[in-house]
């Protein structure tokens, strides 16, 4: 089996990564913060390890780096946190359904009004499009660092600017990005949201959301934090006040693990590893009648190819593929505005390898890929 | 301490300047409920000012000169 669907989990996981998961299955068994004996102050010191790394990989302080459940449940939080007063928002016609859809709920509500900025190939044209957009009551900008279906990249350095010069929060999706590209609040981001298990490797059930502390956060949740117990009301403080319940601390460790991971390989030689798989499909692909690559050479894109192929569904297509033994996600990636600004009406199949893909795996899915039509079944 | 994240951080931040210190759970580090106190043997003028420096929030509770506690 050949997993090349590594933009919604890598898998496989580092073995740095691996062992810290049993270590701290075998030792970090108390629940941070939430008592002093031994095994809880053991097991809270090793989060607090995980958020400290997690801050200065981001360039946050670890008391705004607050662990979540995935990179979802982090723009949940921020978008309905920062808008809980109503307001304007804008996010791009790229988003991913876990930007789109809160965004789009608070103003089916009401509570908010909603813009969508158009994405074009050209970066000038995106940040115009947001630009345009902007109102006096605008009170957050919600935008992909990478579009998750074809890896395009936005111009989030330019629309954090943008924000900045116009007092509106920008909360970027970091996603497909983050473990790639060296992504830091200095960027202009007032709260980056991210999944743990992808770009940085770790297990599933983990997410990011870092804020610089500009914008108030108001939970969404509420509950114990082994603080103020005697309160009936949620800490004001971070993390505290965004992390009720007890926390994934296994999980945290290995997002620490895995972002110790990614500065021992260098994450430019990770990325450029990555962008070299990229290039070889697309090559590999070239020329060959009825496949579309969806790449636009007035954009840059992150290590992400959606391709179709005539004559067969993007499902379809996937599931042949998976008889061979690749694994590649089809169909829509949860980014339903996404795939309307691509007009893929059908959905496409995505091609996103991580460190672990080697030069001939991606050559045997070439070769599979181009003989699609020959395959049994098809 | 606020919270066990600011604890650990002062706790880290004390002890990479020389301040051997610990950290304690308490059921009431103020009028709200149980929270964690980083407990510091000697003056604390020193160790104030440098999370102060460093935006730790913390207060300092009962005390003397060999058994303070932020």
């Amino acid at each position: 089996m050949i997993n090349f669907d590594n933009a919604a989990t890598t898998f496989p996981k580092p073995l740095s990564v691996r062992r810290a998961a049993a270590e701290a299955i075998k030792s970090f068994g108390g629940n941070a913060g939430r008592g002093g004996h031994e095994l809880a102050m053991r097991t809270s010191e090793a989060l607090y390890s995980a958020r400290e790394t997690a801050a200065d990989f981001f360039g946050a302080a670890p008391e705004n780096t607050v662990f979540t459940l995935n990179c979802t449940h982090a723009l949940n939080m921020a978008i309905q946190g920062v808008m809980s007063e109503g307001g304007h928002i804008i996010i791009s016609s790229m988003e991913h359904n876990s930007a789109a859809r809160p965004t789009v709920a608070l103003a089916m509500k009401k509570q908010v009004t909603l813009s969508v900025a158009e994405v074009f190939p050209d970066s000038e044209r995106t940040l115009e499009s947001f630009r345009r957009l902007i109102r006096s009551d605008t009170r957050a900008v919600v935008c992909t660092i990478a579009s998750n279906v074809t890896g395009q990249l936005l111009p989030y350095k330019e629309i954090g600017q943008l924000c900045r010069e116009n007092g509106i929060c920008f909360i970027a999706d970091g996603a497909q990005a983050c473990g790639i590209y060296d992504i830091k609040l200095s960027d202009g981001i007032n709260i980056l949201c991210t999944a743990g298990h992808k770009g940085l490797y770790g297990i599933t059930g983990t997410g990011l959301l870092i804020t610089d502390g500009q914008y108030p956060i108001t939970p969404i949740m509420q509950g114990g934090t082994g603080s103020n117990s005697l309160s009936l009301f949620q800490p004001s403080i971070l993390p505290d006040s965004l992390e009720s319940g007890t926390p994934n601390v296994i999980g945290a460790v290995t997002v620490g693990a895995g972002i110790g991971f990614i500065g021992t390989y260098g994450m430019n030689r990770l990325r450029a590893h990555e962008e070299r798989l990229c290039r070889l499909f697309i090559e590999g692909l070239e020329g060959t009648e009825g496949i579309t690559v969806y790449r636009d050479a007035a954009a840059e894109y992150a290590p992400i190819v959606s391709f179709n192929t005539e004559g067969f569904t993007s499902e379809a297509a996937a599931e042949l593929l998976s008889e061979r033994g690749f694994c590649l996600r089809a169909g829509y990636h949860c980014a339903a505005l996404a795939h309307a600004t691509l007009g893929t009406k059908g959905g496409t199949v995505r091609f996103a390898p991580s460190v672990f893909n080697t030069e001939e795996e991606v050559r045997k899915l070439v070769y599979n890929v181009k003989t699609l039509k020959n395959l049994p079944n098809s | 301490m606020p919270s066990y994240t600011y604890a650990v951080k002062a706790q880290r931040l004390l002890r990479a300047r020389g301040y051997p210190c610990r950290i304690r759970r308490r059921e009431k580090t103020s009028s709200e409920g149980c929270g964690f106190s980083v407990l510091i043997n000697g003056s604390c003028e020193g160790a104030e000012r440098l999370l102060t420096g460093y935006a730790v929030p913390y207060s300092v509770r009962g005390g003397g000169a060999d058994d303070d506690k932020l």
